[in-house]
């Protein structure tokens, strides 16, 4: 046995950290996911001048509301798990899981920090480094319409269906237009793994500037965005669900089935924040932080505990997350919804060419700057 | 004659077209909106109900939590007609008639029960009431309670009287209070 270890030792070691690695992220994920539940109630509180939920109460206990998650989970969970007679009762089942899995699969190729060195070994601050990152994101995000058309169709329902079909079509078309924009990125930052991309946006543009990727690609970054929203099906895009006027796909869900697609949303929100300040802010990046500590442009230096510049790292990527999802959460709360027909106009005559003008522009920079 | 009014809806410009200057407009009124009520929650016009409880603007004439109103010897009103269970739309009026032993005119309420959980503060019993009895003036906003027993109203509650009463005037008291005055009590 004790052979079978060491002959066995790197490869058990890898297996280990990135399971440990997995719970660790995907615990906190899911914490900072059911907070969002309540976030998003709050936040739309505070921005209409009222209070929001705060009388859910353990032992009297009330936080100003803390519990309500739990509360709704129990409430959830001890609901009827109610399924049509007509339904098509497998693919009923396995809609939610389409809708979930994506999202949680996807988190594993974001870098949550650089690396830090444990007992000597080496470890990277991401689940899955893969070399083509980016495009494990799009082709699982694309995975997601199944979940929503799934639950559409395998409800027998003409109303679900209607509201699937609404669904699928916004969904394919903004993964294409999310597809474009982040070509500009792979030609400037010449990688599609994630880690490279956050490692590349470590330099300095003109010896003072970040080069991040909203400084060198702006208008990606509000396509981007605008995308990203949409292919969530969320912000003034979200007339796939529209709660309270259209139907949507998961009208016939139920108790867990139907808080696996809330969750799932909720995810994604994360998950869209995550991706914008990865890929546009840096991720994990500091400013002048390096490894061995801080390097300002003036010439000023202050050197600084690994630990220490690598728990930065991850508290920058935390409130990176954090201030994105508050900002999707508040773009929700600000803006009408889209009309059906304006959604489309807006993606196929307005991003898409614009995501086309941006790869152009890119490559004619580059080409000017000699990079290419 | 159909007056019209014509709208002059002007064009959007470029800028807002564009659409992202107004975006950034409109989020910053809801983002001040927000940070100004993170750090003055104190602000926030919202109540505590029913923790909390403001007064209520003077002389509002609103419908209230029901009371029965007594007369000048502390007996209710109340004859026992049933018309206000028989006028109410949402049925939580129980009545329970009983007579007294030594008065053969009228009727009493042995039982008077209001359940607020069903009540939909319509009005209908005061407007049936012939015996002005019932009132809806207490100030008192009903409707949150923990346990519904606690908006269960009985004949002991509701002859909980305001200041100022009983009245013993007026025609819906003729009998009772020629009653009293041949009893000589008075």
């Amino acid at each position: 046995m004790t052979a079978f270890f060491e002959a066995n030792m790197d490869i058990l070691l890898f297996a280990g950290a990135a399971a440990a690695k997995a719970l660790v992220f995907l615990g906190a994920i899911m914490g900072f996911t059911g907070l969002l539940t309540l976030a998003e109630r709050k936040v739309s509180a505070l921005m209409q001048d009222r209070i929001g939920p705060n009388r859910a109460a353990v032992f009297g206990l009330k936080l100003n509301g803390l519990f309500h998650p739990a509360a709704d989970a129990i409430k959830m969970i001890f609901k009827e798990d109610f399924v049509p007679g007509r339904a098509e009762k497998l693919l009923f089942t396995l809609a939610p899981l389409f809708a979930l899995v994506p999202v949680l699969a996807l988190f594993a190729v974001i870098p949550f920090g650089d690396y830090v060195m444990v007992f000597g070994y080496k470890l990277d601050l991401l689940i899955a480094d893969l070399p083509l990152g980016l495009f494990f994101v799009l082709a699982l995000s694309g995975m997601a319409i199944y979940g929503t058309f799934l639950a559409g169709w395998a409800s027998k329902n003409n109303f679900a269906l209607l509201g699937a079909m609404r669904g699928a079509a916004q969904m394919v078309s903004y993964e294409v237009v999310l597809g474009l924009t982040l070509v500009g990125l792979m030609m400037i930052y010449g990688s599609a793994a994630l880690q490279d991309m956050v490692r590349a946006q470590g330099a300095l543009l003109f010896g003072c500037v970040p080069a991040w990727g909203v400084v060198c690609q702006p208008l990606a970054f509000i396509l981007f965005l605008t995308a990203a929203i949409a292919e969530n099906k969320r912000g003034p895009f979200d007339l796939v669900e529209g709660e309270s006027e259209i139907i949507g796909y998961f009208m016939e869900y139920s108790s867990m089935r139907f808080a696996a697609f809330m969750f799932a949303e909720f995810a994604e929100i994360v998950l869209v924040a995550m991706l914008t300040a990865t890929l546009f802010f840096g991720g994990w990046q500091v400013p002048y932080l390096y490894e061995t500590g801080f390097i300002f442009p003036g010439g000023g230096a202050l050197s600084l505990n690994h630990y220490l510049v690598s728990a930065m790292q991850v508290a920058a990527f935390s409130a990176k997350t954090v201030f994105f999802a508050w900002f999707l959460l508040v773009v929700r709360w600000t803006l009408p919804r889209f009309r059906f027909d304006q959604l489309m106009s807006l993606c196929w005559k307005a991003l898409l060419p614009l995501a086309l003008l941006n790869i152009l522009l890119t490559g004619a920079v580059m080409l000017a700057l000699g990079k290419l | 004659m159909i007056s019209v009014k014509k709208v002059h809806n002007k064009p959007l410009n470029l800028l807002e077209r564009i659409y992202l200057w107004e975006i950034a407009r409109g989020l910053s009124v809801t983002m001040r909106h927000f940070f100004v009520n993170l750090f003055n929650p104190k602000g926030i016009p919202t109540v505590q109900y029913p923790e909390n409880v403001i007064p209520l603007p003077g002389n509002a004439r609103l419908r209230t939590r029901h009371r029965l109103k007594v007369r000048a010897d502390g007996s209710p009103k109340c004859v026992a007609c049933f018309l206000c269970q028989t006028a109410c739309p949402a049925m939580c009026i129980h009545i329970e008639a009983a007579e007294y032993t030594d008065n053969f005119v009228e009727k009493y309420p042995a039982v008077f029960d209001i359940d607020l959980a069903r009540c939909v503060m319509c009005g209908m019993c005061v407007e049936a009431c012939p015996e002005d009895a019932i009132a809806m003036d207490t100030q008192n906003i009903p409707g949150a309670a923990a346990a519904r027993e606690n908006l269960m109203l009985n004949k002991e509650t509701l002859l909980g009287n305001l200041p100022g009463e009983p009245s013993t005037e007026g025609a819906a008291n003729r009998l009772a209070n020629e009653y009293l005055a041949a009893r000589g009590d008075e």
